[in-house]
């Protein structure tokens, strides 16, 4: 029976409190939506990449570890010289080590092929799961390949077509790899064949050991040790992948859950502070309404129907804020690996959320301070001029 | 005007308490009888109780003491629910000092008075207009409180209170702020209402030109009603 249209002149007429009671919603709602995503794809960069081939830690060298060997640039902007495959064995020494996988990257201009041990299927820069035509390597297979899905579909290669990167290899799978796949390349072949093929002869040498730790909680703490014993080697973690230029707090989504909630709070008390002002300005008013004949239930409908309708503008803006945040520092985590918004995008459902806590926000502050108003003496209201 | 009472107030009584001065009469003993249609007017200096006793007889107010019968119903004896629907159903108020609320135009101070009952929305609307222009403000319908005259913010307040189409109209000072000249259309405008429509007006004043538009008078003094004039107030010649 109340209608919205005099709540919607009520908070016209009082632009600075309805102002005010818009910014606490937003401020608390559009918070919630960027804290959240932010944590979401902060924790997704971190594990994501490097949990879907089975690894913890990629374990690189940063220097040249004798003078005449290259370097090359292997994942994106990563760039290893190749090291000798027997330090696997020292490595997996390390406390927490589980295993050492080697790979050998090798560039050639936008072309990459990788060569790996096919008898690590736990661990590797291509898992057999990867396989969805033909068949997965073995460590007897000689000049044969794996290719990527999308090269294979844009270069007309089928199972038997011909291959060439320093030589001709015969397609014998075809793999769907995931662009969050750190480690995607187009070919991948043996290793001890690329070794042999490549013109630099890398015999024995290797560029990238996977390392899988036995805990995920000690990642950080193997990757400093492997750092420290072989000081010209870098480790790169899920943390180091995932670094965000936006200097948004690394946090996981708890946290996030529990900053947002107490703000989301905050704003419920800050708008019934700001409500409860509001029925306290209008005493007359409100007394004047209840003299000539409105219930407390419609005194309390029409108060409610205010903070509601700064509820819902709040949400709108607040979810439209909130997503163009989410958007901007979600683009800015990510580094090595390119923005989380190539793992996660801003959720509908959370942007629901967020407006229908704006809405219960509105109808809680609309109550209590409607409250104060059932309270009031419509003779005491009118008898002050 | 009818033989039956619309109104019937006995013994009534409010007691203020008023710090450490005690206990305040502001309406003692009172008993008044209100017949259909009657437009019955009650003299008093400022402080006699005017405003109280009206308060009661609209069910604004509880008495301390007495009750008060509207239109067949014992007032003391209704529920919150019952009450609001006797004061948006029955009873027309036009408060001292008129009372509008200062951020509505003309219209929508109107409009609140049909706002809670079941009338269409559109219905509401030209209602409003309507009487509106029957207290001769239809060009001044969108204009705020501040932005009229004290006997242009009086017709609105008397608009609104006829929104309802009550039985009863309670005007308290209804001339108050006004210039006789616009006190006396004011009350030809109550007067003409209650004769065309047989609406029962109880008023209460204290300018005298009230008199040539009522049917019967009373007096109140310290919170009780005489049929005559108490003699001590002869002298003072504004009645
Ligand atoms: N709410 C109240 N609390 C205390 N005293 C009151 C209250 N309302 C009225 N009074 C007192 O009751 C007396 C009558 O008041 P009122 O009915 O307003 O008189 P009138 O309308 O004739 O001027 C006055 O003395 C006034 O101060
Ligand atoms: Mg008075």
């Amino acid at each position: 029976m109340i209608s919205f249209s005099y709540a919607f002149k009520e908070i016209r007429r009082r632009k600075y409190r309805t102002a005010v009671n818009i910014a606490g919603v937003v401020i608390a709602i559009s918070t919630l939506i960027t804290l959240v995503m932010a944590a979401r794809g902060w924790e997704t960069c971190t594990t994501v990449p490097l949990n879907s081939i089975g690894t913890d830690i990629i374990y690189i060298y940063t220097a040249p570890v004798e003078p005449s060997n290259k370097g090359c640039y292997i994942v994106n902007h990563l760039f290893s010289y190749p090291f000798n495959q027997t330090l696997l064995t020292e490595i997996e020494q390390v406390s927490n080590v589980e295993c050492a996988v080697p790979i050998l990257m090798h560039r050639s201009r936008a072309l990459v092929l990788t060569g790996i041990d096919p008898s690590e299927t736990q661990t590797n820069a291509v898992l057999p799961d990867s396989v969805i035509e033909g068949r997965y390597l073995t460590p007897d297979d000689g000049y044969v390949a794996l290719v990527d899905k999308e090269y294979a579909i844009l270069n007309n290669l089928t199972l038997g077509s011909n291959v060439t990167y320093a030589a001709d290899f015969e397609v014998i799978g075809i793999v769907d790899v995931s662009s969050t796949n750190i480690m995607k390349s187009h070919i991948y072949v043996n290793l001890p064949v690329v070794q042999e093929i490549l013109p630099e002869k890398p015999i024995g040498l290797i560029n990238i050991a996977l390392v899988r730790t036995s805990s995920p909680n000690t990642v950080e703490q193997t990757a400093a040790e492997l750092e420290e014993k072989w000081p010209d080697s870098s480790t790169l973690t899920g943390w180091d992948l995932a670094e965000t230029s936006s200097g948004i707090i690394q946090m996981n989504e708890d946290t996030a859950w529990n900053i947002s909630i107490a703000l989301s709070v905050i704003a419920v008390l800050f708008i019934l502070k700001s409500q409860l002002g509001n029925v306290a300005e209008r005493t007359k008013e409100i007394g004047i309404l209840k003299a000539i004949g409105w219930s407390n239930t419609n005194v309390v409908n029409q108060i409610v129907a205010e903070s509601l309708l700064q509820g819902v503008i709040g949400g709108l803006v607040g979810c439209g804020v909130g997503y163009i945040f989410a958007m901007y520092v979600l683009s800015t985590i990510g580094g090595e690996i390119g923005g989380a918004l190539n793992f996660v995008t801003v959720d509908p459902l959370l942007l629901s959320l967020g407006f229908a806590i704006a809405i219960v926000s509105g109808i809680i502050a609309g109550v209590f301070s409607s409250l104060r108003a059932t309270r009031l003496s419509p003779v005491e209201a009118i008898r002050k001029i | 005007m009818s033989n039956s009472n619309i109104i019937e107030a006995s013994n009534l009584t409010k007691t203020y308490r008023k710090g450490n001065v005690g206990e305040v009469k502001a309406v003692d003993d009172a008993s008044l009888e209100v017949k259909e249609g009657e437009f019955l007017t009650i003299f008093g200096p400022s402080g006699s109780g005017k405003t109280t006793l009206l308060n009661l007889i609209g069910g604004l107010d509880k008495p301390t003491k007495g009750k008060v019968t509207l239109d067949g119903l014992e007032l003391s004896k209704l529920n919150e629910a019952k009450l609001v629907k006797v004061r948006r159903e029955k009873v027309g108020f036009v408060f001292q000092a008129f009372n509008l609320i200062p951020t509505f135009s003309a219209l929508e101070n109107v409009q609140v008075a049909l706002a809670p009952t079941s009338m269409p929305k559109n219905e509401q609307l030209d209602r409003a207009v309507e009487l509106l222009e029957l207290v001769g403000l239809k060009q001044r319908i969108n204009h705020l409180p501040a932005e009229l005259s004290a006997g242009e913010q009086q017709r609105v307040a008397i608009a609104r209170a006829f929104a309802n189409k009550p039985k009863v109209l309670l005007l308290d000072e209804p001339t108050g702020n006004l210039d006789t000249k616009t006190g006396k259309e004011i009350l030809k405008m109550c007067h003409k209402a209650s004769k065309d429509q047989g609406q029962t007006v109880v008023a209460v004043t204290h300018a005298g030109y009230v008199k040539s538009y009522t049917n019967r008078l009373l007096f109140m003094r310290d919170g009780k009603l005489f049929s005559e004039m108490p003699k001590d107030e002869i002298q003072e010649e504004e009645y």
